[in-house]
């Protein structure tokens, strides 16, 4: 098949992105700086590391709701044991990174082998986590992001952020884990066909177990990247990322039912929301407004991409008098 | 085979059948008689009509808009957007109502309007586009929050005495509340004998064999997601009454709790199995856990951390029976 075919979404999504960035540049004319698009790239740095483990998630035909709870509580933690110094970070981050992983094998366990279905199983990890560090903290804030988590966050090497490297390794890690390892390919099966993957000897439980511990890591990391931008932790900071990591990914092309996209897709999707995101304050719109467009456009894009559409798209070719292509079945060759 | 053999096999079947449609439920009731026990042994006077009062007015939102809720899961669906259609409701509510009677019911009735309409359009959308309920009701719950922010930016409003004193009355002994509950339940006793609720039943069991028997689906999910947004919207309108003021993002409060609910008293959530006296079970599990929280004096942040467990105690147990039975049938 046709790669352009093939990847419609991925490649709608990049049209999107561009068009959004013309649009944009020409309503604020200082959109297109280097310094306002560096900022721009630093707030989709985060957008983008918590929906990468989103996106291994979704592709396997599941969903994480727990991310909120788990980037907060990531945030927390790091900046309860490092306690504003650089010294304690050696142990605290790797301590912070593993929790993470922790809660999201939790959660895969609880999907895999107990068959919970994960909105439920997420949602009320989730909910536990909140509870839990809320009774730990007693609602009071923790000190300040070490010095070494704000140059993370904040810092430049050159003219480019610190943190765009960290996002740019990780994507160059999950493309080629999606294309070329085993691991990727059993994960496609797995959200295409689980019955399928099963019979064809893919390890179904430690597939999807993993992808839950890939986004506990990556909704962790990006706790403790956050907290070096905002130079504190605070409670519910992580709410926001629960709407965005899914609408990143479904924007960027995958299909909520898995098996299908890519994380370069929702590299654009990651980048498309924070130049909506940053487009609205220009037209002077409210927060209201900005919810209305993130409705709006998530609606847009996977209709786009839905199978119902290109039934659409399909008809259309046909009613014009356009060669489609052949049938795959013999019946049904025309002439 | 012998006939021997058969009847017991028979019998073995239908004893896992009626555990797996019923199992989740008395579970349910046994957690709600246990909770109901040790709260009681806490504090007097919980066994009186007084107490039930109480409880039945701070269930009741949660109840409404988990009835709603429940409708979906039946159809085998899930409505993120109940968050959206609650803020959406108590904003219009607090800003429209006036102090005239006949201005406070034609807003009722437009408010319920509303909720129909959008759900009707999630139906459609979910139908027509041949898309996934669980990101069609995640933008719309997206697009009626952003809505609800624009008319009214924070909390506040008004909304006439009179339409608290409803709320909150007291008749022939029962609070609105209680009469209220009594209401749904007539409802779902004939509602749940419908052609309309059989078939959103039976299109949540088997959506092919539905479709294969002359079901419309176009139909069956504007009706479908039309009614749980209009309970919705009912929901906002009591929630109005409790709390006295619109709230542009209250809503997202009622949305897990929604599913939990119904979830903890046996609705499936594979669709088509379950019933909304499970839901109610759920929805006053979910209260009285809030209650001995307050009254066992410990942080109120203990409160998620023990709906959450129970919620998984409950999907746990429901997933185990239902995956025993699928493994005896085959």
């Amino acid at each position: 098949m046709n790669p352009i075919v093939r990847h419609r979404a991925i490649f709608l999504a990049y049209f999107g992105m561009i068009a959004l960035l013309f649009v944009t540049s020409l309503f604020s004319p200082g959109f297109l700086s280097g310094s306002h698009l560096r900022s721009m790239t630093v707030l989709a740095s985060f957008i983008g590391i918590v929906a990468l483990g989103q996106t291994f998630v979704i592709i396997g035909a599941g969903i994480d709701l727990s991310i909120p709870w788990v980037l907060n509580c990531a945030a927390i933690l790091m900046s309860l044991i490092a306690g504003g110094d650089n010294q304690p970070l050696l142990w605290a981050i790797p301590i912070v990174l593993g929790a993470g992983m922790a809660v999201g094998a939790i959660n895969g366990i609880g999907v895999a082998v107990f068959g919970v279905p994960p909105i439920i199983m997420t949602l009320a990890v989730n909910v536990i986590l909140q509870g839990s560090i809320l009774v730990y903290t007693g609602g009071a804030p923790p000190t300040a992001a070490p010095g070494l988590i704000q140059y993370l966050a904040v810092g430049r090497i050159g003219p480019f952020p610190v943190v765009a490297f960290i996002w740019l390794a990780l994507a160059t890690a999950a493309t080629v884990v999606l294309s070329k390892t085993a691991f990727g390919r059993q994960l496609y099966a797995v959200g295409s066909n689980a019955t399928v993957a099963e019979f064809s000897g893919v390890p179904i439980g430690r597939t999807i177990i993993l992808t839950y511990v890939i986004s506990g890591f990556t909704a962790a990391l990006a706790g403790v990247l956050l907290t070096g931008y905002t130079g504190q932790a605070y409670l519910g900071m992580g709410d926001p990322y629960l709407f965005t990591s899914i609408a990143a990914v479904a924007i960027g092309g995958a299909s909520i039912l898995g098996g299908t996209g890519h994380y370069i897709g929702t590299i654009a999707g990651a980048f498309v929301l924070t130049i909506l995101t940053g487009l609205l304050p220009a037209l002077n719109l409210s927060n209201g407004a900005l919810l209305i467009v993130y409705g709006a456009v998530i609606l847009i894009t996977v209709s786009l991409a839905s199978d119902a559409m290109s039934d659409i798209a399909g008809a259309i070719r046909g009613a014009f008098g356009r060669p489609q292509r052949p049938p795959e079945t013999t019946e049904a060759n025309p002439t | 085979m012998t006939a021997a053999n058969d009847t017991r096999l028979l019998g073995g079947r239908d004893l896992t059948a009626t555990l797996v449609d019923r199992g989740p439920f008395l579970v349910a009731c046994v957690m709600l008689i246990a909770l109901v026990a040790i709260y009681g042994s806490m504090r007097r006077g919980v066994f009186t009509l007084e107490e039930l009062n109480i409880d039945a007015a701070a269930a009741m939102t949660l109840l409404l808009a988990a009835t709603g809720q429940t409708i979906v899961l039946l159809r085998g669906g899930v409505d993120l957007s109940i968050g959206g259609m609650i803020s959406l409701g108590t904003v219009i509510a607090a800003t429209q109502f006036g102090e005239s009677l006949a201005s406070v019911l034609l807003w009722c009735a437009i408010i319920l309007g509303i909720g129909f309409g959008v759900g009707a359009i999630n139906g459609l959308l979910i139908t027509v586009l041949r898309l996934q309920p669980f990101l069609v009701t995640l933008a719309t719950w997206s697009i009626l929050s952003g809505i609800s922010l624009l008319i009214l930016p924070t909390d506040g409003g008004r909304l006439p005495p009179a339409w608290m004193q409803f709320g909150n009355g007291i008749f022939l002994g029962l609070s609105t509340s209680v009469w209220m509950l009594i209401v749904l339940l007539i409802f779902w006793i004939w509602f749940r004998r419908t052609r309309l609720g059989i078939t959103i039943r039976a299109t949540g069991s088997n959506e092919k064999s539905a479709f294969l028997s002359g079901v419309s689906l176009l139909r069956i999910n504007v009706v479908t997601y039309g009614l749980s947004a209009t309970f919705a919207a009912l929901a906002a309108l009591y929630l109005t009454t409790q709390t006295g003021a619109g709230s542009p993002t209250i809503g997202k409060d009622y949305i897990l709790p929604s599913v939990a609910a119904s979830v903890i008293g046996g609705i499936s959530l594979f669709g088509g199995r379950g019933e909304l006296w499970g839901t109610v079970i759920g929805a006053f599990i979910l209260t009285i856990i809030g209650n001995l929280v307050f009254v066992l004096s410990v942080s109120s942040y203990w409160q998620p951390i023990v709906s959450g467990v129970i919620l998984l105690i409950a999907v746990l147990a429901s997933s185990l029976a239902e995956r025993s039975a699928r493994r005896s049938v085959a």
